[in-house]
């Protein structure tokens, strides 16, 4: 019996090492400590995303597509510096435990110059420590929590943190919009608890109230009581809603149907092809912030939409792009310094000015690893994310230092 | 506001009486904890999905998905459930690590098959909502409520009226007196399996409809909530299980409208079922009054 046990045991740890183990390169032979890579190999880059999480895997394909077309495209063009670019690929499956042994990989045995993380706050947070102690640049796309870059010098994020986004979405309900009284609905992770207090300091400082908070659970997808509560007796004259897309849907579509007319904010959460298939025609007339424009020319913007199109046969979203732009970055540190010196590549990024990406302009890095950019508002018109301006102003825009 | 509550309340409920009917009747019978039902409603939302989408058509929708499923639920009692339960001296968890796994499975082939975006059923019903003085009706709540009346009307009529409905309850009762007496008990295993599951993917399909997405995350509320209220429902019991999910729908419902206590909302059901297992541990309807 106990050998058997024993058995059962051991299949169990191999298969929980395969099943974090590269999904696109082979790992590498291990180098000689002495043998310098020739200049002629590749550069490989190390990235992860949720993309086996039921929960959260159709971001972490978003993310997963993206990286792999983003080292497509690079590698069309040539390359950099004359070297193709490798992508060392895991998924974390949302999982923190997950993401603490991809770290440890990457950052000792997958022979990576820099990481890319596709993942939520999370699995970024627990990844960082470990890949700022090894001395490796880390690109976080869309994790919003204050921890990623706390870390340490070498990660840094490609969009702005939640508390700008916060920030710009109260701005805009407050100055633009004109609301006095505000209901927030919030999910309870750190992503809508983060955007929920930034935007009700500064909705509060500014005049308005928060008359309530609703925080709901990721899994829960039931909204009817909350909006007939808000409805019948909060009376609220602009909604915000810190949640991801499926919550979002559920919300504009409750409030179409009990007759509750106001306003309502969204975040980037909602900035998914999916909020606009579930919630239908209920999403026209919605308001978000987020970091993607659609609307913008640019050819960095539109070559990524149409190339994305082309090669997934779905619509880009603000994850993915955000991804895509991640890569961007960490490609122009690599296009400078080149890969020897993780330091050099850390300062190349920090001195990043006004660089062109998917997402809008990136104009600075603050000191503390943070991307500051414009925060753009988008409005669901016809069932189509439409631009309605950006929030440039450098006060709002510019995280403040930890 | 009370009255729309109630109503929301009572629409919710039916969804998790439904949804918790199948594990209901297997513990009835196998006195196993099926997690892997939540699996069954996650299948039954996707073939619904798949033959709505192909079709168009909602009934057809219902009926090939519930009877894929529970043909699903008799293959799976016939190559998995039963050779474990039929080893000698066999622990319960055994089965339960079993049906855990059988879940796990649903969600990652869900995702796999159909990928891992969100599906949208947009069924159209006509009209958008229905307004009956103050209070809002909207026409998926209709359905709801009546399709599980139904469901549940031809649950009773099988259990209670036909010698299949008989031999069940003589098998929930004692299995091996039944056996003794003649009871085919396997049939009545098999007639667990097809309710129970078909049950399941109706619950699924309605869920899907309820907030027009299904992804591979579905069951993985329901696989926990069920359980709270199969127990509190007094494990095994059909009647306990509609009155413990009505219970349950109407409780989150009033938690969330008036803001009760700062806690999730997903907790409310458990919280009911740590008192009433410290109140009446044999559930708010007892095996002795079965039915």
């Amino acid at each position: 019996m106990k050998k058997l046990l024993a058995l059962i045991l051991s299949l169990a740890m191999i298969f929980a090492f395969t099943a974090c183990a590269p999904k696109e390169a082979p790992a590498p032979s291990e180098p000689g400590p002495a043998e310098e890579p020739a200049k002629t190999e590749p550069i490989r880059i190390g990235f992860f995303a949720p993309v086996t999480s039921p929960a959260a895997s159709a971001d972490g394909l978003s993310a997963e597509n993206s990286a792999k077309l983003a080292v497509k495209l690079v590698n069309e063009a040539g390359g950099i510096n004359g070297r193709m670019v490798e992508l060392v690929n895991y998924d974390d499956g949302l999982d923190t435990t997950q993401a603490v042994s991809i770290a440890e990989k990457l950052t000792t045995k997958d022979n990576v110059v820099a990481v890319v993380s596709g993942s939520y706050s999370g699995p970024t947070r627990v990844a960082a420590p470990i890949i700022q102690n090894a001395g490796m640049v880390m690109v976080s796309a869309y994790a919003v929590h204050p921890d990623v870059v706390n870390a340490g010098d070498f990660i840094f994020s490609q969009s702005f943190p939640g508390k700008v986004q916060g920030k710009a979405g109260a701005e805009f309900a407050v100055k633009t919009l004109g609301a006095k009284k505000i209901a927030i609905i919030a999910v309870d992770l750190d992503f809508g608890t983060e955007l929920a207090n930034t935007f009700t300091a500064h909705a509060e400082a500014n005049g308005a109230k928060v008359v309530s908070v609703d925080k709901v659970a990721i899994s829960d997808n039931e909204f009817t009581a909350i909006i007939t509560k808000l409805k019948e007796k909060v009376q609220p004259d602009l909604i915000y809603i810190a949640n991801y897309y499926a919550h979002a849907a559920e919300v504009v579509k409750q409030c179409k149907l009990q007759g509750l007319n106001v306003p309502i904010l969204g975040t980037e959460g909602a900035d998914s092809w999916q909020f606009l298939l579930t919630a239908g025609e209920h999403a026209n007339g919605v308001y978000l912030t987020t970091n993607m424009n659609r609307d913008d020319v640019s050819t960095t913007t539109q070559e990524y939409i149409t190339r994305y199109r082309e090669e997934y046969n779905m619509e880009p979203d603000m994850v993915g792009a955000s991804a895509y732009d991640a890569f961007q970055v960490l490609f122009e540190a690599i296009r400078q310094v080149g890969t020897d010196d993780p330091a050099a590549m850390r300062d190349a990024i920090a001195g990043l000015k006004d660089f062109s990406t998917v997402t809008g302009k990136l104009i600075k890095y603050t000191e503390n690893g943070e991307a500051v950019k414009a925060v753009q508002i988008q409005q669901v018109v016809d069932g189509k994310f439409t631009s309605k301006g950006e929030i440039t102003d450098l006060d709002i825009i510019t995280p403040s230092a930890k | 506001m009370f009255l729309q509550q109630l109503l929301n309340g009572i629409m919710i409920g039916s969804v998790y009486a439904l949804t918790a009917m199948g594990a209901t009747l297997i513990y009835g019978i196998l006195r196993i904890l099926d997690i892997a039902n939540a699996g069954a409603y996650v299948a039954g939302a996707y073939f619904g999905w798949f033959i709505y989408f192909k079709t168009g058509n909602l009934i057809l929708a219902f009926l090939i998905s519930m009877a894929a499923t529970g043909l699903i639920g008799v293959l799976l009692h016939r190559f998995i459930y039963a050779p474990i339960l039929s080893k000698p001296r066999i622990l319960p968890i055994v089965p339960l690590v079993a049906s855990v796994g059988l879940f796990t499975l649903s969600g990652d082939l869900a995702r796999l098959i159909a990928g891992p975006g969100t599906k949208a059923y947009n069924v159209d019903f006509g009209t958008e909502v229905i307004n009956i003085g103050k209070l809002t009706v909207v026409p998926a709540w209709i359905l709801i409520i009546v399709l599980t009346a139904l469901l549940f009307t031809i649950l009773w009529l099988i259990l209670n009226r036909t010698k299949l409905g008989l031999a069940w309850r003589a098998t929930a009762e004692d299995s091996d007196i039944a056996q003794a007496m003649g009871v085919n008990t396997n049939s009545a295993m098999a007639l667990s399996y097809i309710l129970g599951y078909g049950f399941a993917a109706a619950a699924g399909i309605m869920v899907g409809i309820l907030y027009n997405s299904i992804t591979p995350a579905l069951g993985e509320v329901p696989s926990y909530k069920m359980l709270s209220i199969i127990v509190l429902g007094g494990l095994g019991s059909p009647v306990g299980t509609v009155i413990a999910g009505l219970f349950i729908g109407l409780a989150e419902t009033m938690f969330s409208a008036y803001n009760l206590a700062f806690i999730p909302k997903d907790s409310i059901a458990f919280i009911v079922l740590i008192l009433v297992l410290l109140i009446k541990p044999s559930g708010l309807i007892s095996k002795s009054n079965n039915i």
